[in-house]
């Protein structure tokens, strides 16, 4: 073994694999795995990222490794870009390894319209969608729904919108993840608290870096791939980068608090108190899944709304037909827990800040995307590419099904202010030609590319790993920021 | 006021050191309000509201009070502005915040658990809690 094979106490195992042996502390039951590039590695170890990791793998039935993605940074309890799988029944689901923003993930759109038929309607399509679309303030401008119909969206999702409130298509709701319904959510599980957090928000966006981008497509890398996904060169995309909102991040709080206060009785020992967990088996743990899946299914919900405000838009400025043609590519969560079949073995994969990736021919994506693999959106940071990737078989042998899930922080957001003037900001990317509408320049300083990793390095080391391969890259041309 | 904010990559963490246990609640109260401010300034229509709250340990009811702060700030739009009167115990506190109507600032989505801490030090008491924004 060559010294450059041993960083940060990980030792190299493959191209893009790093590890953790579970002998580096008595507490980890399995080893941390990192997949990265040197250069990754170098900024990984320059926070508590590898500690974090190190912490998911002393977790009570955890299976197999602790693993990060490449866009890993330090979070709370999990790492962001964590994934970690249980044994089911009796290993433990942990609320804060799917953090406060439950089932947060991006929802891509493709217009029938390239970027040389937009034209010059470009700043008049993103206007109209910051118009339409509410950001800042979390208290107005959401679908309200309270009582009965708050407890549909949270029990069915965006079916529920497309059947009774004209929210979506049948369509866009093929093309979601787990078909936009995680089974078992019950919202006698969400406390009246979430619920009147999340009554007013469903179709708004948020804050911090939820965002959502007009976007051309760049180069394509995989022809086959961006046929069935309906992606060409030129095309125009929206992507919408939001999550569950109040409601996702009350039922989080209110679980860490409950199972915080049940480790004892389940004899549970945690190196961070944020790790808070109970067995899949317990009442906390079957409550907690239950609230969980209900939160989820309201984000599917939200991003659904968000969908539906961006086509009000674009039959506003492009017309009807434009509108009409307008498609859902897919929907994924980056942040959630899923009960999946892995080796003969029933898991529960947190997915902490990153996305599932499965490979081509598996039953549990869209027909129309079977041949090729699912999608998995991998949204740049603001004024960067983004990509589309296919998931690929070594991602169900190596990743428990994920994949990365954007291009991962590495400054802090006072060190970003500290370099980059948000006005700043604002006048460069528009003489790249990107509009810009946000209500805030510090909130774009925070924003900044600087803040974040290389997300076109960050891509290529998960498709040397095999997880997921390139299909197309999507450039922005407006940015609406909450 | 003796509270800073500490580096972290992707959320907000806070260090408070106060004389008493019940000058860190009030330090925290002005962190959350600073996090939150809409930037309009003192308004003429004060609210108050009362607090009651339990919790196992202090470092929990740390965190439950500034919950409650955020709480009330998103779905009401109260922004706090100080703490009128407050009374720990063993296993809670009760308090009255003095708020003012607002649009707070999106900007905290929940109050962490990670690296929470309230102890005591030579001079007072130190507290740490990381804030997901």
């Amino acid at each position: 073994m060559s010294e450059s094979d041993v960083k940060h106490g990980l030792t190299r195992i493959d191209d893009t694999c790093w590890e953790i042996p579970a002998e580096a502390r008595a507490d980890m039951r399995v080893p941390a795995r990192v997949f990265a590039d040197a250069e990754l590695l170098d900024e990984i170890g320059g926070d508590l990222s590898l500690e974090q990791i190190q912490n998911v793998a002393t977790l009570p039935g955890v299976y197999g490794a602790a693993l990060a993605m490449p866009d890993i940074h330090q979070g709370y309890g999990f790492p962001v870009g964590g994934v970690a799988a249980t044994v089911a029944p009796d290993g433990v689901i942990s609320p804060g390894g799917v953090g406060y923003d439950i089932n947060c993930g991006v929802r891509l759109l493709a217009l029938p319209v390239t970027v040389e038929e937009l034209g010059r309607r470009v700043e008049p399509l993103v206007s109209e969608i910051a118009r339409r679309v509410p950001v800042g303030t979390g208290r107005s401008g959401g679908l309200k729904l309270d009582g009965r119909a708050l407890d549909r969206v949270m029990t069915h999702g965006p079916r529920i919108l497309a059947a009774e409130h004209g929210i979506g298509t049948p369509e866009d709701v093929e093309r979601t993840e787990s078909r936009g319904c995680m089974e078992g959510a019950d919202p006698a599980a969400v406390s009246d608290r979430a619920r009147s957090r999340g009554a007013g928000q469903l179709g708004t966006l948020g804050s911090g870096n939820h965002f959502l981008e007009v976007q051309r497509v760049g180069a394509v890398l995989r022809s086959e791939a961006a046929d069935a996904y309906g992606l060409s060169e030129g095309q125009v995309t929206v992507l919408i980068h939001s999550g569950s909102r109040g409601l996702g991040h009350q039922v989080c709080t209110d679980y860490v608090r409950w199972m915080d206060s049940a480790l004892a009785r389940h004899r549970i020992k945690l190196p961070d108190r944020q790790l808070a967990c109970a067995p899949l088996s317990s009442p906390e743990g079957r409550a907690y899944m239950s609230a969980m899946a209900a939160a989820a299914n309201f984000a599917w919900a939200n991003r659904a709304t968000l969908a539906h405000r961006v086509r009000e838009a674009i039959r506003k400025v492009l017309g009807r037909d434009i509108a009409e043609r307008t498609r859902q590519v897919y929907d994924v969560a980056h942040n959630i827990a899923k009960l999946e079949e892995h080796g003969g073995r029933t898991l529960c994969v947190h997915r902490k800040g990153a996305t599932r990736a499965f490979p081509p021919g598996s039953p549990d994506i869209p027909p129309a995307y079977r041949r090729v693999g699912q999608p998995v959106f991998i949204p740049g940071s603001m004024g960067t590419s983004s990509w589309v990737l296919a998931g690929q078989p070594g991602a169900m042998e190596r990743s428990f099904g994920s994949a990365c899930h954007g291009a991962g922080r590495r400054l802090s957001r006072a060190a970003a202010k500290r370099r980059v003037k948000g006005d700043e900001l604002r006048r460069e990317l528009e003489a790249r030609g990107i509009v810009v509408r946000a209500p805030s320049n510090v909130g774009l300083a925070e924003e900044a590319p600087i803040a974040y990793k290389d997300v076109d390095r960050v891509v290529r080391v998960v498709e040397r790993a095999g997880l997921a391969a390139r299909v197309a890259e999507l450039l922005p041309i407006g940015v609406v920021k909450g | 006021m003796a509270y800073e904010w500490v580096e972290h990559t992707a959320e907000v963490e806070l260090l408070i050191e106060a004389g008493s246990e019940e000058q860190v609640f009030a330090d925290a109260l002005t962190a959350v309000g600073e996090l939150l401010d809409d930037g309009m300034g003192a308004h003429d229509a004060d609210v108050a509201y009362d607090v009651t709250l339990t919790a196992p340990d202090r470092a929990a009811l740390l965190a439950a009070w500034m919950d409650e702060l955020v709480y009330r700030a998103e779905v009401d739009g109260l922004l706090p502005e100080a703490v009128e009167r407050i009374e720990l115990a063993d296993d809670g506190l009760s308090a009255a915040v003095r708020a003012r109507r607002g649009e707070p600032r999106p900007f905290v989505k929940a109050v962490t658990y990670h690296r929470l801490a309230f102890e005591p030090t030579a001079d007072g008491w130190q507290a740490t809690v990381v804030l997901d924004v």
